[in-house]
């Protein structure tokens, strides 16, 4: 295997055809190889979230190709390309069903790529303790509320739920779009680690993209700034290590002629 | 006691279709409308092979399954063709309407006389207790048989999909095939419920679909305003209560003098008030804690 993703010339518009057409991702060509951490950071509207929806196949691509471990997955939909990707959404509502229990959501995610039958059951009581083992990795306190309802948990309880459903089965590719910026600040930091400790536990090549200037240099060996639907920087390594925010700030001038100018973009 | 006796075996037999209609209707958030054409589907194809001499049990089978299959179209046409779920049942329902007929080949069969039913295998009993056995032992079946369906890997699939469709994709779960799955079960018991309908009346009739949605919709919320928040198989036991107790105030409303032309327009009626029953426990709680609030803080003010 040589890369973990490729992407090809990738295209992406909306309302094509009409006065309202939007060129959002023009030609994006990007490679990662197999363990590759990367931060993507962007204004707004630059097409982070569109880029990240492509490759999980939410929106379907009609120009350009996807390739998931050297697969061809452009044409395949969001329940097909599962088997390869674990996703945590923006908001924590999202990635986890709510009137279920924490147990069954943990159990759904343990099928995810695979086979469901009708002849055994969703939940196993063999798996139980290796469950209640992976949340308390969380150090959140959540090991013995298995069968709590997840809805009835915290915003940052269920989005470091819904990260260890993500990354329970290793998935090929881990995409997380500002996974932690519906939380407050102190729960923000603690997913962040969490993510950063379970990417680097299972080796996960993972896309993750945030606002957050200071995470997006903190973590990761590689980071990309999208910038109006093409990749304006892309820096990896020892480059990436040494960077600080106002060299980012500089580099985004350099490169895109304008500057940075978007009060979302924390350079905390 | 004769009417708590019919009650109660007529609110069994609704109680199995009001299972069904709570599959789409609270797994799904679909008020399914085949529901309208699959209950006398599974009465006209039981009615047909009972005339024609086939084994009571298999007829019952075969009226199930003609509702799965009728659950599967309404399922293909709202997953596949993405149809809105409420013109899928009526285009269903409307084309059932005709199937219907073509089957029983006239608009009324009747399955008195020397016919085979499973009511005539129990021959010492009387009608309604046969009626009450069959729909207790068919009920427990059906409820036994849906809540270990709904804990396997594929029924919790199914129930991840009506709660969070998004995170059921993310996690490798077809969706539309989960909902079809859903459809398919859910009008085959409704169509069971039809087709035990018509061997207790001992006629199966094109019309006797009229209704349905309503009837079963009542008996679930009925259930749900009664006793909240249960285990899916509580609430499967509740509804049964649910169907019994509608059936009990139907019948007294009939016996009290309502001209039974006038049932249906009693159907909706109530129907409407008891969807209404759970905003209006809302408010009046909250116009409760208000004057509450009030009071206390004008108490306040005066210290
Ligand atoms: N469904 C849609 N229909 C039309 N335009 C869309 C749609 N989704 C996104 N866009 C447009 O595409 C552009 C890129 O959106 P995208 O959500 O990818 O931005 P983003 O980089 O994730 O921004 P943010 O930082 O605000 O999340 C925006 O200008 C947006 O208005
Ligand atoms: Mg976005």
């Amino acid at each position: 295997m040589t890369n973990a993703l490729e992407l090809r010339k990738l295209h992406q518009f909306f309302n094509q055809g009409t006065v309202n057409e939007r060129h959002v991702l023009k030609g994006i060509d990007l490679k990662l190889a197999p363990g590759e951490f990367v931060a993507v950071i962007g204004g707004n509207g630059a097409g982070k979230s569109t880029l990240l929806n492509s490759i999980a196949g939410s929106l379907p691509v009609d120009q350009g190709q996807v390739k998931i471990e050297d697969e061809d997955v452009t044409y395949e939909t969001v329940a097909k390309r599962a088997r390869l990707i674990g996703r945590v959404f923006q908001d924590p509502q999202m990635g986890t069903a709510p009137l279920l229990t924490v147990e069954e959501n943990l159990s759904l995610a343990l099928l995810r790529g695979q086979k469901r039958n009708c002849w055994s059951f969703g939940v196993k009581k063999k798996q139980r303790q290796f469950l209640q083992e992976q949340l308390a990795l969380l150090n959140l306190g959540l090991e013995d509320r298995l069968s709590a309802e997840i809805g009835l948990l915290s915003g940052g309880q269920r989005q470091a739920i819904t990260l260890l459903m993500a990354t329970l089965q290793n998935p090929a590719l881990l995409l997380l779009d500002e996974h932690t910026a519906a939380l407050d600040p102190q729960t923000s930091q603690i997913v962040m680690t969490l993510t950063a400790q379970l990417v680097a536990e299972k080796q996960l090549t993972t896309l993750m993209i945030t606002h957050n200037m200071a995470d997006a240099l903190k973590f990761g060996n590689r980071l990309i700034m999208l910038d109006q639907g093409q990749i304006a920087i892309d820096v990896a390594g020892d480059e990436k290590a040494q960077l600080t925010v106002p060299d980012l700030l500089a580099l985004f001038k350099h490169k895109s002629g304008q500057d940075l100018t978007d009060d979302r973009v924390l350079l905390s | 006691m004769d009417l708590l006796i019919s009650s109660l075996s007529l609110g069994l037999l609704w109680s199995i279709m009001a299972i069904g209609v709570y599959l789409t209707f609270r797994i799904l958030d679909i008020a399914d409308m085949t529901a309208e054409g699959s209950f006398p589907l599974g009465a006209a194809i039981t009615a047909r092979q009972i005339v024609a001499g086939v084994d009571p049990w298999v007829a019952t089978l075969s009226g199930f399954l003609a509702g799965c299959l009728a659950g599967l179209i309404s399922g293909f046409m709202h997953t596949k063709l993405k149809i809105p779920a409420l013109l899928t049942g009526i285009l269903t329902l409307t084309g059932l309407y005709s199937v219907n007929l073509l089957i029983m080949g006239q608009s009324n069969i009747s399955l008195l006389g020397r016919v085979k039913t499973v009511i005539s295998l129990l021959p010492n009993m009387s009608t309604s207790s046969a009626a009450i056995l069959i729909g207790v032992v068919v009920l427990a079946l059906v409820i036994g048989l849906l809540v270990v369906f709904f804990n396997t890997e594929v029924g919790l699939a199914a129930r991840a999909v009506g709660n969070n469709e998004e995170m059921s994709a993310a996690n490798g779960i077809n969706a539309d095939n989960m909902k079809i799955i859903i459809y398919m079960i859910s009008n085959g018991l409704i169509a069971l419920a039809g087709s035990l309908m018509a061997q207790i009346n001992g006629y199966a009739d094109s019309s006797m679909g009229i209704g349905t949605i309503v009837i079963a919709l009542a008996a679930i919320i009925i259930a749900e305003v009664l006793v909240a928040n249960l285990s899916f198989g509580m609430r499967l036991v509740t509804i049964v209560g649910g169907a019994i107790i509608y059936r009990l105030i139907i019948a007294l409303v009939l016996q009290w003098g309502v001209d039974p032309n006038n049932l249906r327009l009693f159907y909706a009626l109530m129907l409407a008030l008891f969807l209404s029953v759970p905003l209006l426990q809302k408010r009046i709680g909250q116009r409760r804690r208000r004057q509450k609030n009030i009071a206390e803080m004008e108490a306040d003010q005066d210290d």
